[in-house]
């Protein structure tokens, strides 16, 4: 009798795992490594809650095909490459993981693609610049199959900061960080401004993330008379360069990539982020919004609030949220729409859906990508903007310039 | 010649700082013969702490008070548990790890209550727009007020060490502990001030150098030991006024080496230099030979 009742419950036990894992298996399972620690964690959570908030809105409409989505791994990195590697080894190895999402940053970013994409499945990268991630032969020749970005490739924001600076300033002083962002995003500047103007004189500096003083690279710009400087790197080193600027009475104009629109900068500059002019996506800046926009910002104040993530203007998000988290957002809403097209999770299918996607209502932008175009954003896609001092506050303005 | 004044004070200010680090790590060096490697995580909380306080509305001399005291705190915590037990092991190395260990546990701690990323450092003194004209040439107020606050403790440091009864005790204790003990001098005490001291120049240190950056986050301080290190290595380990030009010498080559070879040069060629010096004079520019009788 004992030995009956036993052998039931392990029946039943057995019943109940294999119904569990049936219904596991139904959800289309996605993962990724991101920073969602350290002192660059503005991005990975930035990205991570836009993956939370797209799932969220897939589920609630009942799923993809009727299939639930379901982050199945996520791991932190802290935006190292070392780390990114070994979690992605561990995502890879999850052989029900259907779709990626690429780490935050171009280190980690390169650090993993080549195994994305001898593994084969579809990544979408939200953030990382650099543009070997998705051409690595070149950016007239083919993309890796699997690997698609909507970010701001350093290229097409070269194109569009060398549309600005060339036609106005001979002169140009250009200080970037010392990583690969900054390394790749000075060499392909300095190319678009050669193009446009031959005689350009560019001189070139760098410095390591976290260097609390850049006297040194100021005063060697200041020695070759050049009247405006471009800085390439992220928030709190800009904060240290504008204040370096400011003890050296250097009161040339002052150009900003992407990187420069973050609440690190606005903080720590104060009010000398005044004046200083950065590009990025329209995004909420957009006067109204679109539409997508408008439902991706409305969801993250429903579920968020007003952090520091959306900004400090209650009825609008802040530029820089285009980076962080609509990016997490559209490229989650990009892969599942794709296995929604392509009604399958085989990634030769998800890869064929995702290049046909044409005109996608993202957060940021209408996303488009084609068998030859990987990347969804150009310089067209962005404005320069110039920080004003209004109603006491910071806040960006989009310039006709 | 204007660039060159401009890089020299540039070069002095940050140097002053990487010798109130040195100097921070020679206290401890005396006394026991140890060094506090959670150093950098010391310099970040201070800064930390008193710029989220400010933000949070409390007055910046009272903000920074309050930081350096919860500092002295941590200095206990860490001579009386990390270091105090290594110690009990002849030629054990066990404080290095220890030390090092809680200066990850304080980044830690200040990623999970203050966030990780930077936080914004307010203007306490002085702003980046304030300067003086010297013959012409414009110093920043920031960078005069780190080297005349960091002289003036190296000074006050020194006078007290050489004129009061407990800077005596402090070098009997550094000269034998053991004879010292005998000669009823209260060792245990000593020590303590000794790390708490350390840990006091290290939070001065970072509050100095985040406001001329404007910005303090978790991982701040690490690569600042690290020079700070180098500057009492190279101004021999052990002398205050060694410390204080060990750091002066290594700011200005670094930033001199900057301006007018290469930037990218500037840490490598100061690295360079300390190899020079070491091969030269072991002992550092300033410091004695040990004379050990067997």
């Amino acid at each position: 009798m004992r030995h009956a009742r036993l052998l039931g419950f392990v029946a039943a036990s057995a019943l109940a795992l294999t119904a569990g894992a049936a219904r596991a298996e139904d959800t289309v399972k996605i993962g990724f490594t991101t920073a969602l620690t350290g002192p660059f964690n503005e991005f990975g959570e930035g990205v991570h809650r836009g993956v939370v908030l797209a799932m969220e809105k897939w589920n609630a409409a009942g799923g993809i095909n009727g299939h639930k989505v379901e982050l199945a791994e996520l791991l932190d990195d802290q935006l190292i490459p070392d780390r990114s590697v070994q979690n992605l080894r561990r995502i890879l190895d999850n052989k029900d993981i259907v779709a990626i999402l690429a780490p935050s940053g171009s280190g980690p970013t390169l650090a993993v693609v080549d195994m994305v994409q001898a593994d084969g499945r579809p990544m979408c990268n939200p953030q990382a610049q650099t543009p070997s991630i998705v051409y690595p032969n070149g950016l007239d020749k083919p993309p890796r199959p699997n690997v698609f970005s909507i970010t701001i490739q350093n290229n097409v924001e070269a194109e569009k900061m060398a549309d600005v600076l060339a036609k106005k300033f001979t002169k140009i002083g250009l200080l970037h960080e010392s990583t690969g962002y900054g390394v790749t995003g000075a060499k392909l500047l300095k190319e678009e401004i050669l193009k446009r103007n031959k005689n350009a004189k560019i001189t070139q500096e760098s410095y390591n993330q976290r260097d609390q003083d850049m006297t040194a690279q100021l005063v060697r710009m200041q020695r070759a008379g050049d009247e405006v400087l471009m800085v390439i790197g992220l928030g709190a080193d800009m904060a240290v360069n504008r204040k370096n600027m400011s003890r050296l009475n250097m009161n040339i104009p002052r150009y900003g990539s992407a990187g420069t629109v973050t609440q690190p900068f606005i903080e720590g500059a104060g009010d000398l982020a005044e004046g200083q002019r950065a590009v990025n996506f329209l995004f909420a800046s957009a006067d109204p919004m679109r539409p997508a926009t408008k439902e991706f910002a409305d969801a993250y104040k429903a579920k968020y609030g007003v952090d520091r993530w959306w900004g400090p203007d209650a009825s609008r998000p802040q530029a820089s949220m285009a980076g962080t988290v609509a990016s997490g957002y559209d490229c989650a809403n990009l892969l599942f729409d794709a296995i929604r097209r392509a009604n399958s999770t085989k990634p030769a299918d998800i890869d064929k859906a995702m290049e046909a996607t044409n005109k996608y209502p993202g957060a940021i932008i209408d996303q488009t990508f084609t068998p030859a175009k990987h990347n969804s954003v150009g310089p067209d896609d962005l404005v320069l903007y110039e920080f004003v001092k209004k109603d006491g506050r910071m806040q960006l303005v989009p310039t006709q310039e | 010649m204007e660039d060159a004044l401009t890089l020299i004070l540039a070069g002095i200010s940050v140097g002053s700082v990487y010798a109130l680090i040195a100097i921070g790590l020679n206290l401890t060096y005396w006394t026991t013969r140890t060094m506090n490697f959670g150093q950098g995580s010391v310099m970040m909380l201070g800064a930390m702490m008193t710029a989220v306080l400010v933000a949070g509305g409390v007055i910046d001399a009272l903000a920074a008070l309050a930081s350096l005291v919860v500092i002295a705190a941590i200095m206990v915590f860490t001579e009386v548990f990390t270091v105090r037990p290594a110690l009990k092991i002849g030629g054990s190395m066990g404080w290095a790890v220890s030390t090092l260990g809680v200066g990850i546990i304080l980044q830690g701690v200040a990623a999970k209550y203050f966030g990780s990323q930077a936080v914004a450092f307010p203007d306490m003194v002085f702003s980046a727009q304030d300067y003086v004209e010297v013959f012409g040439v414009r110093f920043a107020l920031q960078y005069l007020a780190i080297l005349v606050l960091s002289v003036a403790l190296v000074a006050l440091l020194e006078l007290l060490l050489r004129r009061t009864v407990w800077g005596r005790a402090m070098r009997a204790v550094s000269m034998d502990a053991d004879l010292a003990a005998v000669a009823g001098i209260p060792v245990r005490p000593i020590v303590l001030g000794s790390y708490i001291a350390s840990g006091l120049l290290a939070g001065i240190a970072g509050m100095l150098i985040a406001q001329t950056g404007g910005t303090v986050d978790p991982a701040f301080g690490f690569d600042l030991m690290i020079f700070g290190f180098v500057a009492a290595v190279l101004g021999g380990i052990g002398s205050s006024s060694g410390a204080l030009l060990g750091g002066l010498v290594l700011g200005v080559i670094e930033k001199l080496v900057g301006g007018y070879v290469s930037t990218a040069a500037a840490h490598g060629i100061a690295f360079a230099l300390l190899v020079v010096v070491l091969v030269a004079r072991p002992q550092g520019l300033f410091g004695q030979r040990e004379v050990v009788k067997v």
